[in-house]
């Protein structure tokens, strides 16, 4: 299985192999997130996060882990710039996070899934998909949903790989959670990101379904996107994590490689 | 003991008690003019009956005049209001330009449409033109405020993942607010337009055009049979337009 674009100087590819030249490995040591001394809070209530430095290798899929209200959700949010901290820095690829409003144009780099997947429940399959697009097409292609042909081909084709090509004319609001998950990846993989960004999208899927989106996750990890992800499923993380981040109470407990903790270890730190 | 004040009971006597006085000073406490005003009622259904089907021509033709007053002045006053409801939309614009933009919409709401009307009448003269204008007008009020409130509801998750991808406001707009809004939109179109035929059928009491320039005439030269004629005739057509807005509705959602 593999879909792979080589617009604008990028490769992205969705493949199923852990041995493809764009895995993780081969990417090399190229520092895809810094984050440093990061300190968040909302106006007036106590920090979500406190002193919070963490690094990312390009093409690596990390797992932060945490409870509920441990700054997991604010983090990608910081990552991704819809947040901006009260101090600290936020560097991707090198380069800082330039501040600007938080109505302001975010970077299509960066890909972010919410926990609800963010879809427009009243848009079809492709319709969503297309909107991964809309960074990268001039205003009024979009304005217009007037999308060049290549662009409407590499949406069918990444719902294809997908498995959810067949549904493309379906409304979101008709199709299952697991279809759903599918399409808001498909959604990021048109927008070509250099950074996937997801925030427990897999919480309510049974174990079957969260298995295969882990795999096509992985697929996306394998072609050289860096994946930030935050989850509570530890079998998720046991199965597919290359690297760990815990999280309590906005500051950080453990960031170590995923085989040199166990899952027990990380249930105990995971306990509000 | 310390005696504890009933607040349920001290609020109902000072509601009681206030409406005792407001029913006193408008006269509805006056057993001899309630009285009266039955008497006259009897008398004034009794003139009303058999209504008189001749006028059935002109009060036809005036009742699809205020039907065109309320669908063009609904119209006018979609387009003008959805382009300023995403300017008042605290999701999408800042602080400084939906503020302004929000009492615009305050205060163009209001003014009841009649008023309105009576505005249009002084600059555009009698006729149905004033009377679709103070409609227009109102209608951008009512629809502006009633938008801007649908777009700010917009789920916020589904806000962050279109920004997300990289896009501007304007696209922002187009592919997240206003089809998440689609069906409010449409569902508040149809309510205005139900309310706008109430509206515009008392708009020729201004001199604004539609069907209440004949009910007023009807009423001012004691034409009983011939309003009531009017009456049932407007009636029939808000019933069956709140039917079909209605059913229109209920498949939306």
């Amino acid at each position: 299985m593999a879909v792979t674009e080589a617009a604008e100087g990028r490769a992205l590819a969705v493949s199923s192999d852990p041995a493809s030249p764009f895995a993780g490995g081969a990417v090399g040591e190229v520092l895809a997130v810094e984050l440093k001394d990061l300190v968040f809070s909302f106006r007036g209530s106590p920090r979500v996060l406190d002193s919070f430095s963490m690094t990312v290798p390009a093409g690596r899929l990390v797992m932060v882990l945490g409870a509920s209200g441990s700054g997991k959700t604010t983090l990608l949010k910081l990552i991704k710039g819809l947040l901006l901290p009260r101090s600290g820095e936020v560097r991707l690829f090198g380069s800082p996070v330039r501040r600007r409003g938080t109505r302001g144009r975010l970077s299509p780099d960066i890909a972010y899934i919410p926990q609800q997947l963010g879809l427009v429940r009243s848009r079809t399959t492709l319709e969503n998909a297309l909107m991964g697009a809309l960074g990268r097409v001039p205003s009024w292609r979009g304005l217009l949903g007037l999308f060049p042909a290549a662009t409407v081909r590499d949406a069918r084709q990444a719902l294809d790989t997908l498995g959810i090509g067949h549904k493309s004319a379906e409304r979101v609001r008709s199709l299952s959670g697991g279809e759903r998950q599918r399409v808001a990846i498909a959604r990021a993989l048109v927008q070509r990101p250099r950074i996937l960004l997801a925030d427990e999208f897999i919480s309510q899927l049974d174990p079957a379904t969260t298995m295969e989106i882990m795999q096509l996750v992985r697929g996306v990890a394998n072609s050289g996107v860096t994946v930030v992800m935050t989850t509570h499923e530890l079998d998720v993380v046991e199965r597919f994590a290359e690297w760990v981040v815990v999280l309590r109470d906005g500051t950080k407990l453990l960031d170590c490689p995923a085989s040199e903790v166990r899952t027990s270890e990380l249930a105990a730190m995971m306990k509000p | 003991m310390k005696a504890r004040l009933n607040v349920p009971l001290a609020v109902t006597l000072v509601l009681g008690a206030f409406l005792l006085v407001a029913l006193n000073d408008v006269g509805l406490l006056d057993g001899a003019r309630i009285q009266r005003g039955l008497d006259n009622a009897g008398i004034f259904f009794a003139d009303m009956v058999p209504p008189d089907t001749s006028v059935l021509p002109e009060v036809s033709r005036a009742l699809i005049e205020t039907i065109q007053i309320a669908f063009a002045g609904t119209m006018v006053g979609f387009v003008v209001a959805l382009p300023l409801a995403l300017l008042a939309s605290a999701s999408l614009v800042p602080y400084w330009v939906t503020l302004p933009v929000k009492l615009l919409l305050a205060f163009v709401r209001t003014v009841p449409a009649i008023l309105w009307a009576i505005v249009f009448v002084v600059m555009v003269g009698l006729g149905p033109a004033a009377g679709t204008l103070g409609v227009a007008l109102y209608s951008v009020g009512y629809l502006g405020k009633i938008f801007y409130e649908l777009f700010e509801g917009t789920d916020p998750e589904v806000m962050e993942a279109v920004r997300g991808v990289g896009c501007g406001r304007l696209q922002l707009a187009r592919h997240a607010v206003l089809p998440e809004a689609s069906n409010g939109i449409v569902s508040q179109l149809l309510f205005m337009f139900e309310y706008n035929v109430r509206a515009s059928s008392i708009m020729g009491f201004v001199g604004a055009g539609g069907i209440g320039y004949y009910l007023l005439g009807y009423v001012q030269t004691l034409e009983y049979q011939s309003l009531l004629m009017a009456v049932l005739v407007t009636l029939a057509a808000v019933l069956v337009i709140d039917r079909a807005s209605s059913f229109v509705r209920a498949a939306l959602r």
